[in-house]
């Protein structure tokens, strides 16, 4: 895919703004919400913020990989800015930024829906991430984080820890929902923001 | 200076062993090394790890020194013995886990292997490298990009927090907090394009052509060849025995 250079500078705006996203609120999060004990909140923040900046992105690029290479600017200014443990984030950046183009490559034209779709897309990923990056980083049992994510489900409806299935499927449906809200306020912003250019 | 000169400035002996793709094979099979080793294992990699940065890039353990990566460690250990397997140990009224404790730091020492081998690629392998591996990905372009947002990225955090502040002056975030949120990345991006804009014309007017990019210039070494046929035996042998 070819992109001019107006369309590399845009891409490079957009991948900073998701860079610099991760770096302020981003770390701050982290460090108030240690990801051994957050496994619901910081993620979800966090991957909003970044589907919502890469999908308004794309209202500038409409072209296929423009997504993914906000990612990759993204993910590797977070990964330069403090050389600490940015792995996961890393990891969460790159797999939502492909996530939204498959989104956007499944939808074929850049519609609302479209959005919606990769903004789903994207957001689904942040429930497999913990698990994922848990094995990765700590080698730690899976069991033990299904646990914690059922606790924390559990004591977020008030219901039974006997509702496990549906509680999985609220904590996976609350992303999808996150996600396609992300999606639905980028087609938004995207128009507002080539508004508030042309005056 | 483009981003495609910085590569100079770097030390001739860091140069004559390994290349981009020597740091990159590093922090894979650390990575891919730490996950394989089970239990006290990951120790040796630890080791292994730790000489590595010590002997080619010393300035990766600096790492150890920031408190960032002890707020991500210090929990995994005290936590551990709380949350993992069957309390056989009571400590202050605290039931605990020796089982969960053994594993909480294998965990944090396999943490730190993969934390250390992130910093020694970031750390060793320069943005314009890490460019130019990418372009020989074919996605074309990104070095340019990447130049273009690794300057922007100080400013874009300005206007972030002048805009903030500014908002927040004027009652912004008092009540309908979703709203001003929507005005300060509308307000955030717009003035970034508008950044934008100057630098599109700088790039044209200097006759910048993506297409006419460098390509990859890095080059397999030796020594690059050697780490990982060592990382592959070494993965070999965990898996194996």
């Amino acid at each position: 895919m070819k992109f001019s250079v107006r369309e590399l500078v845009y891409i490079a705006i957009f991948g900073a703004i998701w860079g610099a996203v991760e770096l302020t609120l981003g770390s701050y999060l982290h460090v108030i919400f240690p990801p051994l004990a957050d496994t619901f909140l910081v993620g979800m923040i966090m991957a909003s913020l970044g589907v919502i900046v890469a999908l308004v992105g794309r209202h500038f690029v409409p072209k296929t990989a423009a997504v993914f290479m906000i990612g990759v600017v993204a993910a590797i200014l977070k990964m330069i800015s403090i050389g600490g443990v940015t792995v996961g984030p890393m990891v969460a950046i790159l797999a939502e930024s492909l996530l939204m183009e498959l989104g956007l490559l499944i939808a074929r034209k850049d519609t609302r829906r479209g959005f919606v779709l990769a903004g789903a897309l994207a957001i689904a990923w942040n429930f497999f991430h913990k698990f994922i990056m848990m094995y990765i980083l700590f080698g730690k049992g899976v069991y033990e984080v299904y646990v914690g994510m059922v606790q924390q489900g559990a004591s977020l409806l008030h219901i039974d820890l006997s509702y496990t299935l549906l509680i999985i499927v609220f904590l996976f449906l609350i992303r999808l929902v996150a996600g396609g809200l992300a999606g639905w306020i980028a087609w938004d912003l995207g128009r507002v923001v080539h508004d508030r250019l042309a005056r | 200076m483009t981003v495609w000169q910085d590569r100079r400035a770097m030390p001739r002996t860091q140069r004559a062993t390994f290349s981009a793709y020597g740091y990159l094979f590093f922090f894979l099979g650390t990575a891919v090394t730490a996950i394989l080793a089970s239990d006290a294992r990951v120790v040796l990699v630890l080791l292994g790890t730790l000489l590595f940065a010590g002997v080619f890039h010393s300035q990766a353990l600096k790492l150890l020194r920031h408190r960032r990566i002890w707020v991500f460690i210090v929990p995994t250990l005290l936590l551990s013995p709380l949350v993992i397997g069957e309390p056989d140990l009571e400590i202050w009224g605290l039931h605990l886990s020796r089982g969960g404790f053994w594993a909480g730091l294998w965990m944090a020492l396999r943490a730190l292997c993969i934390a250390l081998a992130a910093s020694v690629f970031a750390r060793a392998v320069s943005v314009s490298q890490m460019a130019e591996l990418l372009e020989g990905m074919r996605l074309k372009g990104l070095g340019f990009a990447l130049g273009v947002a690794t300057n922007m990225l100080p400013t874009i955090q300005e206007t972030m927090q002048t805009s903030y502040q500014a908002i927040r002056l004027r009652g912004g975030f008092r009540s309908g907090r979703f709203r001003t949120l929507r005005l300060l990345l509308v307000t955030v991006i717009a003035g970034s394009l508008r950044r934008g804009d100057d630098i599109v014309s700088a790039a044209e007017a200097r006759a910048f052509d993506p297409a006419r990019s460098h390509g990859s210039s890095i080059s397999v070494t030796h020594a690059d060849l050697t780490l990982a046929a060592a990382f592959g035996a070494l993965a070999a042998a965990l898996l194996l025995v």
